[in-house]
């Protein structure tokens, strides 16, 4: 008996349902979601519990058993909320298509920030740290001032290991209770800057002492940080990344300095439901790392996915996540992994969506968003939550205005896709057009009183104009610095 | 479509903000081209309508500066390039227009603060890397880029504020 996902909200009927309701309700999802109607990658993650829920409610007999033990678990288990907003509520029907986005928002129980049961989460940390001859002098010290710190922090029950890596790997702390700190805190010295930089050997060995470990109980994260480009090996360290996303572990990767991969590490950050951080003094790895770790101890929920299946003639075109790290996330796939949910966070999304032209008057359902993850205290720790999103479809122009929550993250968010727009049109080779996006850009920035930022932007648009390229530290300031605009305004909080 | 007001951009309907500049596209700021402008009452006799005045600039045209707060508005005949800012003793460069007298020293106007370019028909203002920035029409400028003046345009050097008008015909200065 499954007890991880709610059967009548699976298809959006009461506990007192007939099982005439249960059948109707079965063809109505089946034709939103079903493979052969609905090609989104979302949609086929959805239609597994659907049919799962209609056989289970069919059956008289276990729909009576799961009645009764829900029941009981529902009085002790914890669950998280689920809120999906939209940007209108009313839509008018145009002859052409129109964007509507949704802002998906994830919130712990609130009777678990009272409640005795709360306790820092145990973690099985694996630290992958750069030692190539380019960490070099204050790097390469600061890196193990933060090491150091991160050991007195863990409590005796934390499992960590180190791995250490230039073109190959080394062992540095062996997967397990931390106990002598003074012993681990000295193998973390000898650390020495030497040879040049290959991500996937380091990033094997990481994964490899986080396994020896991994369990569901626990917050499995590998935090890899890096000051240089690897070369070749992207491809397997992404499919390793895929890998270990499924089995439970979240990658986070720290680039130091300028000459880091920026895509490669997000693309393994993303796919995993971890972090980038861009940390361009050799001074903010400490806080960095150091805070990081924190916010890892503290988890309600890991592993939390977010999937979103739009209705067959709706168009689901990307997806961000704002909250707690902002980054892009990939559409591609169904589930989409937005890391652990913290006692006193919130987990937030924003989602564009295309609806199409001469949409019909009346009530609609726009999509199915759902959320599911480990929550840590629970005895059943699987969750799923489910939020069927509608709108109303009138001629009548009504006084809606959007959540200001939605507009303000759009407002930051706008920026972001600025950069990005120019970057694109580098890429292409149109430097006219990069140009003027910097410049506008920069415009926009000054607007919003962030004269720092903007007048990077600036001048990057020269710089681009004269290189006909972007120098590596603007690109990457513009990227991380408008990205970290979502979170609260506040540009220079969090970024070094 | 929504054209945004800013830079006339086609944006898909639904968007809150314009794809192409950034600017917002719903709610107060949309149809704020420009801020409203506040007159005080030495210039209010000049206020005919909010809207944009003429960009052209005439041969013999005049440019008449009305700094707020103070008696008497500044008469000059723009130069191909006219440098305003405050004149310091110890400054290489001496500003075309001093606005020493108009306070701004207190108004934190840069010496070499703003400049008008003088092209065929229109003229042209841009910031020159001023420490408090020049504002037109209540927008920033971005340093070292022109943008076109008009007639009955509000500029702002620091904290000073003057409105600019021209005056066509060859009165004598």
């Amino acid at each position: 008996m499954r007890f991880d996902f709610d059967p009548y909200s699976e298809l959006g009927i009461s506990p007192t349902a007939s099982t005439d309701d249960v059948r109707a309700a079965y063809h109505r999802a089946a034709k939103r979601f079903h493979p052969d109607h609905n090609k989104n990658p979302g949609a086929a993650t959805q239609i597994a519990d659907i049919t799962a829920a209609y056989e289970l409610l069919l059956d008289k007999g276990k729909r009576r058993d799961y009645d009764e033990q829900r029941g009981l678990i529902n009085e002790t288990e914890y669950y998280f909320q689920f809120r999906v907003t939209c940007s209108k509520r009313v839509v008018n029907p145009l002859n052409e298509t129109q964007v509507i986005y949704m802002l998906a928002e994830v919130l712990p129980d609130p009777r678990a920030l009272e409640s005795k049961h709360k306790r820092d989460s145990r973690l099985n940390l694996t630290l992958i740290l750069d030692h190539s001859n380019s960490m070099n002098g204050t790097r390469l010290d600061k890196v193990k001032v933060a090491a150091h710190q991160i050991i007195d922090q863990m409590q005796p029950d934390d499992i960590l290991s180190i791995v250490s890596f230039n073109d190959r790997a080394e062992v540095i702390i062996e997967a397990n209770t931390v106990k002598d700190k003074a012993a681990l805190k000295a193998r973390v010295s000898m650390m020495t800057a030497i040879g040049g930089t290959e991500i996937f050997q380091g990033f094997e060995a990481g994964i490899q002492q986080n396994r020896r470990f991994l369990a569901p109980r626990l917050v499995n994260h590998v935090i890899l940080l890096t000051d240089g480009h690897t070369f070749g090996d992207q491809e397997p360290t992404i499919s390793l990344a895929k890998t270990v996303a499924t089995e439970g572990i979240a990658v986070s990767a720290m680039g130091l300095g300028q000459d880091w991969n920026d895509e490669f590490l997000d693309q393994i950050a993303t796919v995993t439901g971890g972090t980038t951080s861009y940390i361009n003094s050799a001074g903010g790895v400490i806080r960095f790392l150091n805070d990081h770790v924190r916010s890892l101890a503290n988890v309600f929920a890991e592993r939390v996915q977010l999937s979103i299946a739009p209705d067959t003639d709706i168009t689901l075109e990307s997806a961000f996540k704002l909250l707690p790290a902002p980054q892009p996330l990939s559409i591609d796939t169904g589930n989409i992994p937005v890391g652990s949910l913290q006692f006193n966070r919130t987990i937030a999304a924003l989602f564009q969506l295309e609806l199409p032209p001469n949409l019909k008057p009346g009530f609609r359902t726009v999509a199915r968003f759902t959320a599911t993850g480990d929550i840590l205290t629970n005895q059943q720790q699987k969750y799923k939550a489910i939020n069927d999103v509608s709108v109303e479809i009138s001629d009548e122009t009504r006084d809606d205005n959007p959540p200001t929550a939605i507009l303000e993250a759009l407002s930051k968010l706008t920026l972001y896709k600025m950069q990005q727009r120019a970057q694109e049109a580098l890429e292409r080779g149109d430097v006219k057009e990069a140009t003027r996006r910097l410049e506008n850009l920069s415009t926009r920035l000054i607007e919003m009183g962030e004269y720092e930022l903007a007048q990077q932007a600036q001048a990057e648009a020269q710089q681009v104009a004269y290189t006909n390229n972007l120098s590596d530290k603007g690109r990457k300031t513009l990227k991380y610095h408008t990205r970290s605009l979502l979170l609260s305004g506040s540009s220079q909080a969090d970024v070094e | 479509m929504k054209l945004c007001p800013y830079c006339a951009y086609q944006n898909r309907e639904g968007y809150f903000y314009c794809e192409e500049c950034g600017h917002r596209l719903v709610g107060d700021g949309a149809n704020a081209t420009l801020p409203t402008k506040k007159f005080d009452v030495l210039t209010n006799q000049f206020a005919r309508s909010t809207s944009w005045g003429t960009a052209y600039f005439a041969d013999q045209s005049l440019i008449v500066l009305h700094v707020r707060d103070a008696a008497e508005p500044i008469t000059l005949r723009p130069q191909r390039r006219t440098i305003l800012g405050r004149y310091d003793s110890s400054s290489v460069q001496k500003p075309d227009l001093d606005l020493t007298p108009y306070g701004a020293l207190e108004k934190g106007v840069s010496r070499i603060h703003a400049e008008i370019q003088r092209n065929d028909e229109t003229l042209t203002i841009q910031d020159m890397g001023s420490a408090n920035g020049t504002h037109l029409n209540g927008q920033r400028l971005i340093p070292e880029q022109p943008r076109v003046l008009r007639d009955g345009d509000e500029i702002q050097l620091g904290k000073l504020i003057a409105h600019v008008y021209f005056k066509s015909g060859s009165a004598p200065l």
